[in-house]
């Protein structure tokens, strides 16, 4: 509307086309629509093409979750349950994997309380970047003593010395191929609630050369952390603890106080 | 209120509106899972159901986006008043898309634990003293629960039931939830993605809500200032311009000086003013026209007969009149707003008041 003093009569009014719902609607307007409203979807479309293709890479992680599979080895706590698989394959070394269960839970029914039984395992591999887990079937014989072979002599695991270590406390479930991406800050409240659970948390970290590398997470006396660990979890941080490493496993026993956010 | 109402609640533009608004949102789904697999696969794929929960979180917030454009828009080219007239629509699409996002993040982020998924969402993160690593997805309920109110309220039950003012203001909480959109995307998926392309976008799309809501804003002002209340010849009557410069059912809007807008009609019968604000959702009257002898809003189509105010029958609602007077060509409205539905009887049109006057013949 213009000034009334100002609006001269001669003027031709702006008679823009008028809608009513329910009406029908006067041609220009549907010509207008026409236009506007295939323009309004593209640019919709163009939109979610630009907001995908912010996405990141969630890393090579791979969930094997087909038919489960059998393995034999030997249960170790580091304080988390590991299966210590010798000669796996052809590459004559041992392998460690993780063992968890299905959904947010750690492996907590491990009933042998001393390192080095032998068992049979069932269940589905995960891994990434040449870290393994195996999340262990529902069924309660998924784990069980394999009489056959004998214990393992339990090795002591060659002392490092003490560091101080930057990086990101994930899930290692997550992490390593349950859910993609399994880090970083959407990912937060879901990695605290597997750590909650019981998964084994882990460092992930970079070494001198730049190379990734994962490191367990326990207390300074070896067991499996609580609830010291849960505000620091996806976020950047700096640990310091004693650095131990066994079969090519690496764990830092974390100092009380040792964490700090970056 | 339209005198065909009951008839037309879910009108074929209705349904051309609905159905142009899913294919959108379809699309908008379809492309941003398209593009993410065919970016990330084999064993870099990402997981389908996050892949999922961001198609239908960014579908939402995009929603959302245009929503809020159309308010602005309208004002801005009245050709957008048929976007505008069926928001509520889109606005009830929107929630139930992040109502999935939401079901989606707490199912999957949240479940498979040892607490149950809506106790993990209230205190999963620990850390609230730092601000990057602010639990973004409390922002996203609090923006949640807004949309769930005007969801649930967007039907004229409410609107009646809540009086149109508390409604308002209900549903401008939707500004609320945007800028705690904004937040939930910030502290959340903007800390993760790649590029820089993510914080444009969001900021892309904050810059045009604010410049059109701005243009729209500078608009109004400007028209506001257009007429001088210095015009009004006492302390109660004020100058509304020469009668024969508004087109024939169609209307000019004042404002008195306590900020109230007015709009002056000029109908089959002379000419009438009546408030500015529309008994339903606070349309402005004066964009609209007269059909059939009532005023039409333009926003949804309620109608108003001029001499009182009164909605045709069978509908009852009401809106204030004012008292107008015609001097030498010149139209001048009381100030004091009468209570709506008071009759008025209009002022009438002599010869001389409308030399050169427009649209004689036009809008019958
Ligand atoms: C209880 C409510 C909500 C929760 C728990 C929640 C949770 C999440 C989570 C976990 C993410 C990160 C996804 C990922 O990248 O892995 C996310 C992203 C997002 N959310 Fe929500 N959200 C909620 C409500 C909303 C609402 C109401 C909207 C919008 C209308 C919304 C819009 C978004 C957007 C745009 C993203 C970014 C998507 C992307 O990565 O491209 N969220 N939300
Ligand atoms: S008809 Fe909805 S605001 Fe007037």
């Amino acid at each position: 509307m213009s000034d009334p003093n100002s609006s001269s009569p001669h003027d031709p009014p702006f008679d823009p086309p008028f809608y009513v719902g329910y009406l029908p609607v006067p041609a220009p307007l549907r010509r207008f629509l026409g236009i506007a409203a295939p323009l309004a979807a593209g640019l919709v479309i163009i939109a979610a093409l630009a907001a995908s293709v912010t996405q990141r890479d969630p890393g090579p992680a791979r969930w094997n979750d087909g038919v489960a599979q059998q393995f034999r080895g030997h249960l170790i706590r580091w304080p988390y349950p590991i299966l210590l698989v010798s000669d796996d394959s052809a590459k004559h070394e041992a392998s460690m994997y993780l063992l968890v269960e299905m959904g947010k839970h750690g492996a907590e029914r491990p009933k042998w309380s001393r390192d080095g039984v032998a068992v049979f395992a069932s269940g589905w591999k995960l891994d990434r970047d040449g870290r393994q887990m195996i999340e262990l079937e529902p069924a309660s014989d998924a784990l069980r003593e394999d009489t056959s072979i004998p214990r393992l002599a339990v090795s002591s695991p060659v002392q490092i010395g003490t560091v101080t270590l930057k990086g990101e406390i994930v899930d290692s479930k997550c992490y390593l191929g349950a859910m993609k991406p399994g880090e970083g800050k959407t990912h937060k409240a879901c990695a605290t609630l597997c750590i909650k659970g019981g998964i084994p948390p882990v460092l992930v970290t970079r070494d001198a050369s730049g190379r990734l590398d994962h490191i367990l997470l326990c207390s300074e006396t070896g067991e499996a952390l609580g609830s010291e660990i849960w505000p620091f979890i996806a976020d950047p941080v700096a640990i310091t603890g004693e650095l131990e490493v066994w079969h090519g496993l690496k764990r830092l026993r974390v100092s009380a106080g040792g964490i700090h956010s970056l | 209120m339209s005198v065909g109402y009951s008839a037309v609640q879910w009108s074929h533009h209705k349904r051309v509106y609905d159905a142009i608004a899913a294919g959108a949102a379809a699309g908008y789904i379809a492309a941003f899972l398209a593009i993410g697999k065919v970016l990330w696969h084999g064993q870099h794929a990402i997981s389908d159901e996050i892949l999922v929960m961001r198609a239908l979180g960014s579908c939402a917030i995009v929603l959302l986006h245009v929503i809020l454009c159309i308010g602005p828009l309208a004002r801005l080219d009245a050709r957008f008043l048929p976007v505008l007239y069926n928001r509520r629509h889109l606005g009830v699409m929107t929630f139930l898309i992040a109502l999935s996002h939401a079901a989606l993040a707490i199912g999957y982020y949240h479940g498979f634990g040892v607490v149950n998924p809506a106790y993990s969402l209230l205190t999963s993160s620990a850390s609230i003293n730092s601000f990057a690593s602010f639990p973004f997805e409390w922002l996203g309920l609090g923006a949640l629960l807004i949309m769930f109110l005007m969801a649930s309220t967007s039907h004229d039950f409410w609107l009646r039931n809540l009086s149109s003012r508390t409604w308002k203001r209900l549903h401008m909480l939707v500004y609320v939830a945007y800028a705690l959109l904004i937040g939930h995307v910030a502290l959340g998926a903007l800390q993760t993605n790649r590029g820089d392309l993510a914080p444009i976008l969001m900021g892309l799309g904050l810059l045009l809500v604010c410049g059109l809501h701005l243009a729209a804003a500078r608009r109004e002002h400007a028209i506001d200032r257009g007429q001088n209340p210095a015009t009004s010849n006492s302390e109660t009557w004020l100058d509304a311009g020469p009668v024969a410069s508004i087109p024939k059912s169609r209307a000019r809007s004042v404002c008195a000086p306590g900020g109230e807008r007015i709009a002056v009609f000029r109908h089959a019968g002379g000419v009438s003013a009546v408030t500015n604000t529309c008994a339903h959702q606070g349309g402005p009257l004066s964009e609209g026209r007269v059909i059939d002898g009532c005023i039409t809003c333009p926003w949804h189509g309620w109608q108003y007969k001029p001499g009182d105010g009164c909605s045709p029958p069978p509908f009852q609602e009401k809106i204030a009149t004012y008292q107008i007077r015609i001097v030498q060509g010149r139209a001048e409205v009381n100030t004091r707003p009468l209570p709506p539905g008071t009759p008025v009887e209009p002022a009438r049109l002599g010869e001389s008041d409308l030399a050169g006057a427009y649209g004689e013949g036009l809008h019958v």
